[in-house]
Formats: C-alpha cells, sequence, structure tokens
C-alpha cells in the first residue's frame, strides 16, 4: 500500500468509499438506490416546511383574527375524524409489516398488509370526503375555512399521492425480478407514508383538538 | 468538440451531461438578463425626467414588477445554478450529478416558466403591477377581473420555478454530500462547492415558505379564499412574513456562491492559497443558519412590533461577521501575492470592492432607527444593486471569463474583456451610487415621477444605466467571437489547482476516465504537492485534434 | 526597521480616523432638514455609522488597490506567492473585532431607538402588545423635548387621523371637525396621528420628520412625533400601492402654535371643496388616451374644508 491509500483511508468518511462504489451508476440517468434515498429524505424535509408553514399561517390567524369561526360555525366534530386518525395512523403499522415480509422475501405477506394499508389509506380519503360534505362552511368562509379546507386538502392531497405509489408498487410487485436492484420503491412509499401520518397527526392536534 | 459544427445541436436536446445543462442554463439565463435588462432600460428612461412621460404609469410599474422577477428567477438563480451543474460534479471529481435526469428536467423547466411569465404581456390587463414582492391587497386587486390575469400567471410562473428549484437543490446537496471522488473529504472540497451546498440548503428549508405563501396568494386570486384580504378578514402582513422567510435568504443563494467563485479566483492569480480555508468554508454553514432569522427587517416599518424589531436587528448585525470573515480572508490571500490582473481577475476585485460597500450600506440598514427613514427609499434600492449588480453580476462575469477556457475548449479575448470590465465597472457605480443619496433624500422606491429636487442624481443614474447596458456588447462579442474562432485552449491555461484543470478543455463526456484519487489540500499554491495521486489515469490518451 | 512599519501605519490610522471623522460630520447635510425631534437622534446616529463605514471601506478597499498596484507579477515571473494558509490569531482577531463593532453598533441603536420610543406615554402600552397588535405598534413614537427640560409644561398631544385610500391622502382634525388634503402641524408639540387605510397598504411618510409607517388595511396604527422645525415638506406613499402611488403625495405644514389655531379656525369656517389630486386628474384627462393596461380606478378627490395650497 503507498501513502495515499491510507491517507484515504484515514481521512474518507463512509459515505465516500460509499460513493466510490455508487459512481458508475450516476452516468446512466439515475443515482444509486443509496443516493436515491438521500435525496428523497431531504426532498421530504423540504416538503415538510411548506406544511409548517401552513400551520404557522395557521396558529397565526387562530391567535390574531377578530372573526375566527364563520356565522354558525360552533365547531368541529371530533369523532369521525378520530376514527379516520386511528386508522391513518395504524396504517403506518401496517405498511411497516409489509415491509418487514418483503425483507424476508414473503411476497404474499407483502402483499396483503400493503394491499390493507391501501385500503385503510383509501377508507380515511373516503371520510374525509364525507366530512367535507358535511361541514357548514365552505373555503370562502373566512381564514378559518380557508385554512381549513387548505390543511385538510392539501394533506390529502398526499394521502391520494401515497395510495398511488402503493398501488404502483402492489403492481410492480408481481413483475419478475423487481427487487433484484433493491426495494428503493417500496422502501421510499412505506417512508413517505409516515411522513404523511406525521403530518397528519401535527394536524389534527391543530385543528380538532385545539379549538 | 463544442462549437464544432456537427455538434452544436446538444445544446439544445434533452441532454442528461451537467457540462451541457450547465451551458444550457448559463445561455437561457443570459439571454434573459438582457430582457430584464431591457425593462431597466426603460425603467431609467422613464427616471430621466420627474415627470411620468414615457411610458404609461402602468406600463412603468410591470416594467419594474418584471425587471425584479426576471434578473431573479430566470438570470441570477438560473445562471449559477449553471456555473454549479458545469462546476461542482468537476470539482469534486465525479462524473455527473447524482440525478442527471431530474437535473435535465429541471432546467427545462426554466424556458417553460419564462415562456409562461413573458406570455403574461400578451393577456388583457398586461403583466403583474404589484411589484416582484407582490404583496396583497395590491396584487389581489386585479382590475381586469379575468381569471387569467398577469398576476395569476406571475404565480404560475414562480411556483414552476420553485419546483424546479427544490429539484435542482435536492440534487446538488445529494451529489456533494455522496458523489466526491476517493480522498476527496469534506476539507478538501473547493470553496465554491461548499458555498453551493450552503445556497441549496438555503433553497430547501426557505422556497417551500413562498411556496406555501404563493399558493396562498393564488387561493385568493382566483377561487375566493380571504388569506389575506384584509377586508374580508385576512392578514396580509402574514404574506410578508412568508415572503421574507424566503426572500431575504433567497439573496444568500445568490451570493454565497459568489464568495465561492472569489474563493476560487482570487488565489489562481494572487498566487497565494486561499487564507483560512476551513473558516472560509465553515462559515458559509453559519451563513446559511443565521439567513433563516433575519427576515423581518424587511418589514420594519410594516406595524412590526418594538421587540421584533430589535430582535432582528441584533440577528441581522450579527450575520456580518461570517461574512467580514470572508473578506478579510480574500484580502489577506492577495496580500503578498504575485497578482496578474487578468479579466477574470479584475471582476473579482472589482465584485469585492463593491461588495464591501454594499456590506457597510447593509449595517446600516439593519439599525431599525435608520431602516425607519431609508426603508422603501432608493437607499435599499442602491444597496441591493451593489450586492446584486457590484458583487453577483462581476462575480458571475469573472467565473464566466475564468473559466471560458474550460468550457469551451477556446480562450477568449483579454482586450475585450478588459473593455467589458471597464464598461462595467464604471457603469455600475455611475448607475447605483446615486440612488444613496436620492434614498437619504428621501425618494421611494418603484416611483415613476418624483420631485424635480430629485432630477440631478436621477439623470447621473440614468447615464450610468445606459452605460450598463452598452457595457454587455464587448461581453457578447467576445464570448460569441472567442468560442467560434478563439486559440485553441490549453488544459490548464491560468496554472490552477483544482481537479477540473486536470481534464482536457473541455472535459470529454463521462469527465473522468478514471476516478481521481485526491491527496492533498485545495489551494496549494507555492507548495508542490500533486492533487491527486492518478493523473495520468484520469483521461484516456488521444491525440490533441 | 520595524519601527519604521509601526510608525507607517499609525500614521495611516490616524489619517484614515481623520477622513471618517469628517465623513461622518458631512453626512448630515446629506439629509433633508431636521423637522423633528426624532430627525437628530437619527441623523447623529447614521453619522455614526457612517464614520465606522469610512473607516472600514477604505482600510479594505485601500489594502486592496494597493495589492493590486503594487505588488502584481512581473511580466515573465511565474513563480508562486509564499505559501500562507492562514494565521490564527489573525482570524480570531478579525472575528472578535468585528463581532464587538457590531454588539456596539446594535446597542448603540437601541440605545436610540430607546430614546425616540420611551420618552412618552407610548411606553404603557408595551404590555398589550401580544394581544392587540392593531391598536398600538409604535412606529416611531417621539422624543418630547419638553420632557427633557422639567421647567417646560407638558402640553397635551394633538390627535389628527390621517385617512389613505387610492391615492389620496385625507386629513381630519377631530376637535374642529376639519377635513384637509394638507397636513399643518404646529411646532413643539407631540403630534398623534391615526393611520388608516380604506383599500390597500399605503405607507406614512416625510422625509423631513424621517419618520415611516405602513398603513395596515383593517388595523388604526398610531404614529407620533414631535416636529421642531417651521416650515413646508413633503408627505409621500411610500408603499407601493398601484398604478399611482407615485402621485399620492401631500404637503405638510409645521407652523406655530398661534398661526396653527388661525389656520384650523380658518378652516372650519369654510364650505368643503374638492381638493386636487392628482392621481384623479390624471386618470380623468386621458381614460381613452391611456396607451396602458387596465387600472384600478382612482377613488374621487375628496371634499375638503381646505383643500391646501400646492396644487401637485
Amino acid at each position: 500500500m503507498n501513502p495515499t491509500e491510507t491517507d484515504l483511508r484515514d481521512d474518507a468518511s463512509p459515505a465516500i468509499t460509499e460513493a466510490h462504489g455508487d459512481a458508475h451508476h450516476a452516468a446512466h440517468g439515475h443515482g444509486s438506490p443509496g443516493d436515491q434515498m438521500f435525496g428523497f429524505v431531504i426532498f421530504l424535509l423540504s416538503e415538510s416546511v411548506i406544511f409548517f408553514s401552513f400551520f404557522a399561517g395557521y396558529i397565526v390567524y387562530k391567535t390574531t383574527a377578530q372573526t375566527w369561526l364563520p356565522e354558525g360555525v360552533l365547531g368541529l366534530e371530533v369523532r369521525e375524524p378520530a376514527i379516520n386518525t386511528v386508522i391513518l395512523v395504524s396504517s403506518s403499522f401496517t405498511i411497516y409489516l409489509a415491509e418487514r415480509y418483503l425483507h424476508i422475501k414473503q411476497l404474499w405477506g407483502f402483499r396483503a398488509f400493503w394491499l390493507l394499508t391501501i385500503a385503510m389509506g383509501s377508507y380515511f380519503l373516503y371520510g374525509q370526503a364525507i366530512e367535507w360534505s358535511h361541514l357548514a362552511f365552505g373555503f370562502t368562509d373566512g381564514v378559518f375555512g380557508g385554512t381549513f379546507y387548505l390543511l385538510t386538502g392539501f394533506h390529502g392531497l398526499h394521502v391520494f399521492a401515497g395510495v398511488l405509489l402503493q398501488l404502483i408498487m402492489l403492481v410492480r410487485s408481481f413483475i419478475p425480478g423487481n427487487y433484484d436492484r433493491g426495494e428503493f420503491g417500496v422502501a421510499s412509499t412505506s417512508l413517505f407514508w409516515h411522513f404523511v401520518d406525521v403530518i397528519w397527526i401535527i394536524l389534527f392536534l391543530l385543528i380538532y383538538i385545539w379549538q | 468538440m463544442p462549437g464544432a459544427p456537427n455538434d452544436w445541436q446538444r445544446f439544445f436536446s434533452f441532454s442528461t451531461d451537467h457540462k451541457v445543462i450547465g451551458i444550457q442554463y448559463l445561455v437561457t439565463s443570459f439571454f434573459f438578463f438582457l430582457v430584464g435588462g431591457i425593462f431597466a432600460m426603460i425603467i431609467r428612461g422613464e427616471l430621466i425626467t420627474p415627470e411620468s412621460d414615457l411610458v404609461d404609469r402602468t406600463v412603468y410599474n410591470a416594467m419594474f414588477t418584471m425587471h425584479g422577477t426576471v434578473m431573479l428567477f430566470l438570470w441570477t438563480f438560473p445562471c449559477l445554478l449553471g456555473l454549479g451543474n458545469y462546476l461542482v460534479p468537476l470539482m469534486i471529481g465525479a462524473r455527473d450529478m447524482a440525478f442527471p435526469r431530474l437535473n435535465a428536467i429541471a432546467f427545462w423547466m426554466v424556458p417553460v416558466f419564462g415562456t409562461i411569465l413573458m406570455a403574461s404581456f400578451l393577456v388583457p390587463g398586461g403583466p403583474a403591477q404589484a411589484g416582484w414582492w407582490a404583496y396583497p391587497p395590491v396584487s389581489l386587486q386585479n382590475p381586469t377581473g379575468n381569471l387569467i390575469n398577469g398576476q395569476m400567471l406571475w404565480l404560475l410562473a414562480v411556483a414552476i420555478s420553485g419546483v424546479s428549484s427544490i429539484m435542482g437543490a435536492v440534487n446538488f446537496v445529494t451529489t456533494i454530500a455522496r458523489m466526491r471522488a476517493p480522498g476527496m473529504t469534506w476539507f478538501r472540497m473547493p470553496v465554491f462547492v461548499w458555498t453551493v451546498l450552503a445556497a441549496q440548503i438555503i433553497q430547501l428549508f426557505g422556497l417551500p415558505a413562498l411556496t406555501a405563501g404563493a399558493v396562498m396568494l393564488l387561493l385568493d386570486l382566483t377561487v375566493g379564499t380571504t388569506f389575506f384580504d384584509p377586508a374580508k378578514g385576512g392578514d396580509p402582513v402574514l404574506f410578508q412574513h412568508f415572503f421574507w422567510f424566503y426572500s431575504h435568504p433567497a439573496v444568500y443563494v445568490i451570493i454565497l456562491p459568489i464568495f465561492g467563485i472569489f474563493s476560487e479566483v482570487l488565489p489562481v492569480y494572487a498566487r497565494k492559497p486561499l487564507f483560512g480555508y476551513k473558516v472560509v468554508a465553515i462559515s458559509s454553514l453559519i451563513i446559511t443558519g443565521l439567513s433563516a432569522i433575519v427576515w423581518v427587517h424587511h418589514m420594519f416599518a410594516s406595524g412590526t412590533p418594538g421587540w421584533m424589531r430589535m430582535v432582528f436587528m441584533a440577528t441581522t448585525m450579527l450575520i456580518s461577521v461570517p461574512t467580514g470573515i470572508k473578506v478579510f480572508a480574500w484580502v489577506a490571500t492577495i496580500w503578498g501575492g504575485k497578482l496578474r490582473l487578468s479579466t477574470a481577475m479584475l471582476f473579482a476585485l472589482g465584485g469585492l470592492v463593491m461588495f464591501v460597500f454594499s456590506g457597510i450600506t447593509g449595517i446600516m440598514l439593519a439599525a431599525v432607527p435608520v431602516d425607519i427613514h431609508v426603508n422603501n427609499t432608493y437607499f435599499v434600492v442602491g444597496h441591493f444593486h451593489y450586492v446584486i449588480y457590484g458583487a453577483v453580476v462581476m462575480g458571475i462575469y469573472a467565473a464566466i471569463y475564468h473559466w471560458f477556457p474550460k468550457m469551451t475548449g477556446r480562450m477568449y479575448s483579454e482586450g475585450l474583456g478588459k473593455l467589458h470590465f471597464a464598461l462595467t465597472f464604471i457603469g455600475t457605480n455611475l448607475n447605483f451610487f446615486p440612488m444613496h443619496p436620492l434614498g437619504l433624500q428621501g425618494m421611494p422606491r418603484r416611483v415613476a415621477s418624483y420631485d424635480p429636487e430629485f432630477t440631478f442624481w436621477n439623470v447621473v443614474a440614468s447615464l450610468g444605466a445606459f452605460l450598463l447596458g452598452m457595457s454587455t456588447l464587448p461581453f457578447i462579442l467576445n464570448m460569441i467571437g472567442s468560442w467560434v474562432q478563439g486559440e485553441k485552449a490549453p488544459k490548464n491555461p491560468w496554472r490552477a489547482i483544482g481537479l477540473e484543470w486536470l481534464l482536457s478543455s473541455p472535459p470529454t463526456v463521462e469527465n473522468f476516465e478514471e476516478l481521481p484519487i485526491v491527496v492533498s489540500e485545495p489551494y496549494g499554491y507555492g507548495k508542490s504537492d500533486p492533487l491527486v495521486s492518478n493523473p495520468d489515469e484520469l483521461e484516456v490518451a488521444h491525440e490533441p485534434n | 526597521m520595524k519601527i519604521r512599519t509601526i510608525l507607517t501605519l499609525g500614521t495611516l490610522v490616524i489619517a484614515l480616523a481623520l477622513i471618517s471623522w469628517w465623513m461622518g460630520e458631512q453626512s448630515y447635510t446629506w439629509f433633508p432638514p431636521q423637522a423633528s425631534a426624532e430627525s437628530q437622534l437619527i441623523d447623529r446616529l447614521f453619522s455614526f455609522l457612517v464614520a465606522i463605514g469610512t473607516f472600514i471601506f477604505l482600510g479594505v478597499v485601500g489594502t486592496i488597490v494597493y495589492v493590486a498596484l503594487f505588488q502584481q507579477a512581473g511580466k515573465y515571473d511565474t513563480s508562486d506567492g509564499p505559501h500562507i494558509e492562514g494565521n490564527v490569531t489573525l482570524e480570531v482577531v478579525w472575528t472578535a473585532i468585528p463581532f464587538i463593532l457590531v454588539v456596539g453598533i446594535a446597542a448603540y441603536s437601541y440605545h436610540i431607538y430607546d430614546r425616540i420610543s420611551i420618552l412618552g406615554p407610548m411606553e404603557h402600552v408595551h404590555g398589550s402588545m401580544a394581544h392587540n397588535m392593531a391598536s398600538e405598534t409604535p412606529a416611531i413614537a417621539p422624543v418630547s423635548t419638553e420632557a427633557n427640560d422639567s421647567n417646560a409644561i407638558v402640553k397635551s398631544e394633538v390627535v389628527i387621523a390621517v385617512k389613505s385610500r387610492q391615492w389620496a391622502w385625507e386629513f381630519y382634525y377631530p376637535d374642529r371637525q376639519v377635513t384637509t388634503a394638507e397636513l399643518h402641524l404646529p411646532a413643539d408639540q407631540r403630534i398623534s396621528l391615526q393611520l388608516t387605510s380604506e383599500d390597500v397598504i399605503h405607507g406614512f411618510y416625510v422625509p423631513a420628520f424621517r419618520v415611516k409607517q405602513d398603513i395596515i388595511p383593517g388595523r388604526a396604527i398610531t404614529l407620533k412625533f414631535t416636529p421642531i422645525r417651521e416650515g413646508r415638506y413633503r408627505l409621500r406613499d411610500s408603499q407601493y400601492s398601484g398604478t399611482y402611488f407615485a402621485a399620492m403625495q401631500a404637503d405638510v405644514v409645521v407652523e406655530s402654535d398661534d398661526s396653527y389655531q388661525q389656520w384650523l379656525t380658518d378652516a372650519a369656517n369654510q364650505k368643503p371643496t374638492a381638493a386636487y389630486n392628482q392621481a384623479f386628474d390624471e386618470f380623468q384627462r386621458s381614460p381613452g388616451g391611456r396607451i396602458g393596461w387596465q387600472t384600478v380606478q382612482p377613488a374621487p378627490p375628496p371634499l375638503v374644508n381646505y383643500p391646501g395650497k400646492g396644487t401637485s
């Protein structure tokens, strides 16, 4: 070994050695799975700032607005959304189980729990739609109406995107050799789903519990 | 070879080569620089007389709105992304960005939103006229009542620009964190890479706030929500918070890579290492951190409570410390060196001088009692343009001249370059210095007409602006002429130290045949240590053509 | 040699300091006249900043110019400069000094701000800030010149309502129920303006007073200051408010208490007439002739007891 490589080993962080191995992927259109996951995580961090901005706006409006609830509206019904919340949060566990099954190469176990997650996500969306259709106020009814629909709608859009991603991953699980090059698709969909869940918990506390 | 007649098409294709994308960014953004410049000429043409006589007031208002928007979102941002795209993979020893396809998509969104923005000239009611801050309620007024209006298209363009920037930021951060060549440790990265990293982190945490504000404004404007409409219980000041939470750090997104360019260019032409490399590198990240907590200094007169004014005055003052460290480091870098005043060096030094001036006026603006007087006057406009033209555009020119041989394989003309520098330096000062006395005298920004007492300095500024407009001509001539028939450039015409200078000019598609193994610190001027242990294996040997 | 270096440096620093001090003194002439008590304090702070800034600018830029002129490489000199990577002492010094400097500047600015805003009744409202930003928000509150002089009788505030709309200023004197298009103020008395806007955000800005406050629609914002110099000044809209933004100006007249009272009495006896309004006038003169885009229509000129002398 020449001094160069000793030098290299002393200074290099694990990321560098990894980058070395991954580098050949780069020229062919997309990064290695490790890079993809890294990129996806920072994307989610950035995405969370949009939600935090909306949350901040909500808090400012709620604490300073002269008229908060529209006329005739007393507050929000909590029971149905609470059930919805339980279902959405539970789906974080089912998607985790699905991932574990995939990890031990039990494809049918994976598909079963994956499908269950999809069902729970879809039920959440359905519950949300029902709630919206029964509300006495619209998005033009003051800043309360605006922020309520903005937050739940923007989050609902993410749930919808998550369900779509899950469907794609489900279909792709039937392609032979789909997981030969890693499980990035499933892992990132699952991470996205946890993200959507955590956002909902904050949202639920802000909108429904803190009334 | 770029410039060869059968090869130019790839610059118009969906290429995933970071070097092609880099040049695509540079050329596209320069086109929009000229567009924004024409708007500026109209603005200065109107202001050469006190009366509103050259164009209608609505046209004038559209001009300064579009001038600001184009110069930021379509010139400085994409131009610096272009430089980053071209240089970062080369500087860290990577074959491309982490996500080349994403890179190409992010670039092609630029002409798309540029077109949307320009298309707003064609809709009834004209383009947005609420300034580039788009403060409601003015931005919500929409006198035509149409759903498709200038402000709406403006918001759409800004939103697409945001998506494109986030894609770019994810790509840059991933590339820098994970694609470095063996031996390229964090503290062996050139400072330009550090500053790009610091700038792109700002994009990641700051831009979503603007997106949030823009979405809410768009909903107010189109579907009738009432977030920012005070007549219906909304809060217009909240938008200002969303806007400045991003748009102040956005200035750092622009200036940080310029700090990187200064740090690259000055050592090469002074033949000395960058003074205090680690401190300069780290201070970029400190600036990133502090930039998230200074935004309210734009709102000292917006009905901000006293305690908030004091807190943000303190943070704003504080951010000048890491910035000052950098300036002193650059001065120490050139001190005792062996300077060669090439065009790139002249631009870097000129930019540095004007940056120092803008830093001092920046401290004045941070002091709340002074700010209350000069806020929203031409003093702020002058300060900002010393930053954005004096430092940023001069820095961009320095970078373009410095890396021109690497990008094109041709040498530029020093004579034309120096003429360009002289015109730019004189024009910039002539144009933007008079704005300071105007502001102190109390001339508000964004006015189409003004009291006759302000005439003298406005005439000077307008003449300076026209000189600046002319100054781009030798540049364009130099770039096109040199690219077509300049002298062939060797690998390393400036005897610079850096991975990109070990490759042929321009580098091949894959950059490195064999990845470099980096064995020493950057900026090893005055020392003869090799930068990499395998300099001869980086490229396949081929006969020079 | 060493002594010579120290002497040279010492002379340079002293010369720089003298030039900086001179620039600081010059800076007073860059402003409009000091027509309010606040303006004296603010100009003093600015002068201080100019002096410090001049020193830093000349020091840094002088060094750069010196290096660029006298430390160039010879034509055929391809050697490198000395390999100096840094100097910890130097780096600590130039981190510490700017840090101390900005802390000092911030403290001095705070001190000035404090003198502007605390010397007066404004201090009482600080506590309620969190709950209702709308009603208080001191922008620049007054330095009461009387407060420094214990013999003076503390006079009550002169309360005037300032109404802004696209694109006209209107002033209302509630004591005499007088409406005007020109703002008259008695000298040496604390003025309390109640700022309101009917449409968009405007900004109340009188350069000669060095005061500026955005007017947020839906809020009533109080602005207090003390004019001290008689004369005619300009009020300008400082927050961009749409098409005729630049035309939204008005005259401010500071006069002695006697002539102020006389003026108020005269005005109260006049029948309301339409004041000249530049935005409205321009819009009326050329509705079809404008080669521009559609605009929000200017509000009609306000009907006032005193339309003012200025025609623009």
